[in-house]
Parts: structure tokens; sequence; C-alpha cells
């Protein structure tokens, strides 16, 4: 009777200590993704999609907001670091910050905007404000190229402390965007487990008990956007240094529709789904474009089964049933 | 010393005056309890407090600060909790969270940095009120997953969490059966020990039993006030309320 019992202890002991660090699971797991997957380019593609949902996921999976327009961050994201490097020779770095910056200062003047309306009210307004960023950068051809966008961007080597490293190549260029996603995913991590992630999980759960409850949740709703449009941007300047060019498309209204699909996809609300949901995003749309230029079509039925299926996401519905055996 | 005053406190909704002209003090330490009919304006009368609603006319003061215009979290901040007559808690965290991030409320809201986990002082204080509203031992259930009896007792615990001078507490037994009244009673009755306390209450061996004062609300106004046993003897409060109880 004892042993089975005992055994039975060990292995939950393992499976737990597997769900207490799932953030170097995570990070082992991309440490040789490239070579799992068909080309290098494929799993950078993934990471920095991962990157924008889980920025999106700070604001809907975690804050309760819902967001039609996050393609304005992510282009934001890209064009600010874009520009820079066009046109001001900086690094790679300087690039990055600001783009960082210039999405993170779009959330706050949007957001405060958009944060005065709930439910329907605020999606569709993040939308209308996207569409209109994008109509802007359209326009202001002097400074986005317009249609055309911002071509042969350079990227120049990364000076540390030494040497210099060029991240041209498709595997050096992975793990450049491995190493900025893993800061990114310790951040968002400190950031989701701190007393602040705990009041947006109390807003998501219920506003009106937060309020009561002395928190300002205007301004802290306020600051979630922020903190998702920095990711989301964060996400837009890798993208960036990743094509050397930043489209006009990266501002448009699918760009917004993407992120949401990759997430509930994924599992919105939980830390891994969106990276989950987004992996399963693009390696569907590679392998299915090779045959036919509908690949949205079929996307978009395997989204349909699967919210029909798995409302909580494919990542959400593992995490349930992985809870359910780790739990007494 | 009063905690709270009311000065011909007033909101109209349209033309329906909810709560008309009221004058309301309430003592330190009191457990005062507002009864009356249906409609009669008790709960509105509790969101005025809360800052949830803003008045159409007159003051209210506490602890002798004008607190008439503040936004309702501020009002939390300052020290006055409601719990609520429909159930009104996180349903997707757990019991333990719950109160906790009631708790925390006092201490921060902004760090975005140290492990929520790691506060000692709030992780106490959370355990020492689940324990209070006898919910310790349900600490990691889902909020949504309690039964009706304990997120009754699990509301009480988010408003004490944030730890008031003044809690309203409304209807705290609704839908309660006899014996669960019996422990949310006595429950109440070891927190206005050491707290202001305001009751809106419809079961009368409740308001009779526990009340140092009752305030009679009917049409958004007050119609009487008294000692448990004057409210019982007065002839219209009898007509119009305990009356209509009877027939």
């Amino acid at each position: 009777m004892k042993t089975p019992v005992a055994e039975n202890e060990r292995g939950r002991n393992i499976t737990q200590w597997m769900s207490q660090k799932p953030l170097f699971w995570m990070i082992l797991f991309f440490l040789i993704f490239p070579f799992i997957m068909p080309y290098k380019a494929l799993a950078t593609l993934i990471l920095i999609f991962g990157l924008f949902s889980l920025g999106f996921n700070i604001l809907y999976g975690y804050t309760g907001l819902l967001s039609f327009g996050h393609a304005a961050y992510f282009g934001l994201g890209a064009y600010g670091c874009g520009i820079l490097l066009l046109r001001y020779d900086v690094s790679v770095w300087t690039g990055l910050v600001c783009g960082i910056l210039v999405a993170s200062t779009g959330a706050l003047v949007i957001g405060y905007f958009c944060l005065r309306r709930r439910g329907i009210y605020f999606a569709l307004l993040n939308l209308a404000f996207a569409q209109m960023i994008y109509f802007v950068a359209y326009q202001w051809v002097s400074l986005t190229g317009g249609e055309v966008g911002l071509r042969n961007i350079p990227v120049p080597p990364l000076s540390l402390p030494g040497f210099t490293l060029s991240i041209q190549g498709s595997l050096t260029f992975y793990y450049f965007s491995f190493f900025l996603v893993t800061i990114a995913l310790l951040i968002l991590k400190r950031i989701l487990d701190s007393p602040f992630g705990r009041v947006l999980e109390s807003i998501r759960e219920n506003e009106k008990r937060a309020r009561a409850c002395g928190y300002n949740t205007n301004r802290i709703k306020l600051l979630s956007f922020v903190i998702s449009g920095a990711f989301s941007g964060f996400a837009g300047g890798m993208y960036t240094l990743y094509m050397r060019f930043a489209g006009i498309e990266y501002l448009y209204w699918t760009t917004s529709g993407n992120v949401v699909m990759m997430t509930l996809l994924g599992g919105a609300g939980t830390f891994f789904g969106p990276f989950v949901g987004a992996a399963l995003f693009l390696f569907l749309e590679d392998i299915i474009s090779v045959y036919t230029k509908h690949w949205m079509i079929v996307i978009g039925g395997f989204f349909f089964f699967c919210v029909l299926l798995f409302p909580e996401g494919i990542w959400g519905r593992l995490k349930m049933v992985l809870d359910r055996r780790t739990k007494p | 010393m009063e905690v709270l005053k009311t000065e011909n406190l007033s909101i109209h909704f349209g033309g329906l005056r909810a709560i008309d002209r009221v004058n309301f003090a309430l003592e330190k330490g009191e457990m005062h309890s507002i009864i009356g009919p249906n409609g009669a304006g008790k709960s509105t009368f509790f969101k005025l407090i809360s800052g949830e609603l803003s008045p159409s006319a007159g003051k209210i003061w506490f602890n002798e600060e004008d607190i008439t215009r503040c936004p309702q979290h501020i009002v939390s901040q300052k020290g006055i909790a409601v719990s609520y007559q429909i159930t009104n808690i996180f349903p997707r965290l757990s019991t333990f969270e719950n109160v906790r991030v009631a708790v925390q409320s006092r201490k921060t809201a902004y760090n975005l940095w140290s492990r929520a986990e790691s506060h000692r002082e709030i992780n106490e204080q959370a355990t020492k009120i689940l324990s209070a509203v006898k919910l310790l031992d349900k600490k990691n259930v889902l909020a949504a997953n309690l039964p009706h009896g304990d997120q009754r007792h699990l509301e009480i615990g988010i408003a004490l969490g944030t730890a008031p001078l003044l809690l309203l507490l409304d209807e705290p037994t609704a839908g309660l059966n006899p014996t669960e009244t019996m422990a949310t009673t006595n429950l109440i009755k070891e927190i206005a020990r050491d707290l202001s306390v305001i009751l809106v209450e419809h079961k009368m061996n409740v308001v009779m039993n526990i009340s140092d004062r009752i305030t009679v609300f009917h049409e958004g106004a007050i119609i009487a006030r008294g000692s448990p046993q004057q409210i019982q003897e007065d002839p219209m409060v009898r007509k119009i309320y305990l009356g209509e109880k009877e027939g």
C-alpha cells in the first residue's frame, strides 16, 4: 500500500517542481527551438509575435480589457525603431528603446481617451485610434515612406564590451531575439506576480469591488495599458530589425485581429498561452500557405473549432488538466 | 463624537426623490440599523456615503471632514467600507486572494517589483480576517465555488480587509437560512465591538437583537429613530413598516 502512494508523491513532486519553474522550462525550450522548427526564421517570428501577444495579454487576459487596436503599438514601436535606425544612424539598442518609448507614449494618450468608455465602446475606440494612426502613417510619406514603408533599414552590429557582433545571420538573430524576449519575459513575470499584478487581476474579476476597496482603478488600468503598449512596441521594434523593413501593414487592423486570435488560441490570462497561440498560428500559416493562398480560411476554421472546444485556449486547457493532476 | 453625519442629503433620479433631505448622525462605536420597506432608499443611502453615487444636494461628514464629493476609492481609503447586498466578490480568485487584495489596498497599489506573496504583514492580516469570518479552512477555494453562505461571509471579509473605521452592512443575511443567519448575526456582533457599523436589514429579530439604535426610512426620508424598544412601540412605524409585514 505504501509504495504506490510514495511513488505518486514523488511524481507529484516532480510535476510540481516543473510547474513551479515554468520560466526555466520555457527558456530551455526556446534555446533548442530553432532546431525543431522547419527553418530558423519561423522560430524568430514566433518569438516576436509571442512577445506581442504577451503584451496584448496584459491588457486582455490580466486586466480584462479587450482592445481591437493593438496594431497601433506594434506599428508605433516598429516605425519608432525603424525611422531612428534609417535616418539617424543609431545603435540597435537606441532604436529599440525609441520604439518602446514611442509605443508607450501612444498608449498613454490613446489609453487616456479609450478608458473613458467600457466594453465594446472601449474595444472599438481602440480600433478607431489605430486606424487613425494607420492613415496618418499612410499619408505622411516623408516620415514613414507611406504605402511603400521604410526599406533597407540598416541593422548595425551590436557593440559589446570588447567586440562587435553582427546579428545578420538567421541563427544569431534568433538568439539575439531569444535574449531580448527572455529579459522581457522575466520583467513581465515579475510585474504580474507583484502587488500591482494582483490588483490588475482583481480589476479583471470585479472592477467595481476593486474601486470600493480603495484602488484608483482608472489610473491602474491606464498604467496597465501603457505597459501593454510598451511590450507590444518592443515586439514591433524587434520585427523591424528582423525584416529590416517597417511596413504600413504593421499598423493595419488585421495585425490587431491576429494578436487577438493568437492570444485566444493559446489561452488568455495564462502566462504562456499567448506564446503557444502565436506559435500555432504562425506554424499553420507557414505550412498551409505553401499549398494555398487562402490559408486564412483554414486558420479561421481551426480557430473556430478551438474556441468552441477550448474556450480557455489550448494552453489554458492543458494547464487545467495539469493543475488537476498536481493538486492533491 | 460623531463618526458620520449627513446634512440634508438628497439625490434625485429624474423626478424621483430617492433620498430626500436626510439628516443622519452616527456615534463612534455605535451599531446602528436602518430599516424600512423595499424602495425606501436604504441601499441608495449607502451608495451616497460610500461615494458610489454623488448627491444632488446636501453634505456628508466623516470624522468631521467633508467627503461629499470624494470619489469612491478615496472614501474607501479614508476608512468607510461596504459589504454589499448582492454578493460582490472576485469570483475567479481564491478566497484568500479576495481578502489579501483588499488588505493590500491599504499598503500598496503601484508596487511592480516585489512578489505579492512576500508581504508578510498583508498575509498575516488576511489570515486573521479569514479566521474571523470562519473561512480559513477554505482559503484556497475559488471564491466562485464557495456556497452562498460562505460567499456572504467572504463579502464581509473583503470589507474588513480594508481596515475600515465605519462598516456599512447591506443585508448581510440575505438568502441565508436561520442557522446561517444566527452565525452571521454573531459575527456582526463580534465585528461591531471594534467598529462603527450601520446595518441595513429586513430580518427584525436580527435588528432588534443587535442594534444600539435604529433609524426608519420611508420613501427616501427618515420617519423615526430611537432605541429598538422605542421603534417597536412607535405607532407610525408599526403602521407603515411592521404592520405591513404582519398583514
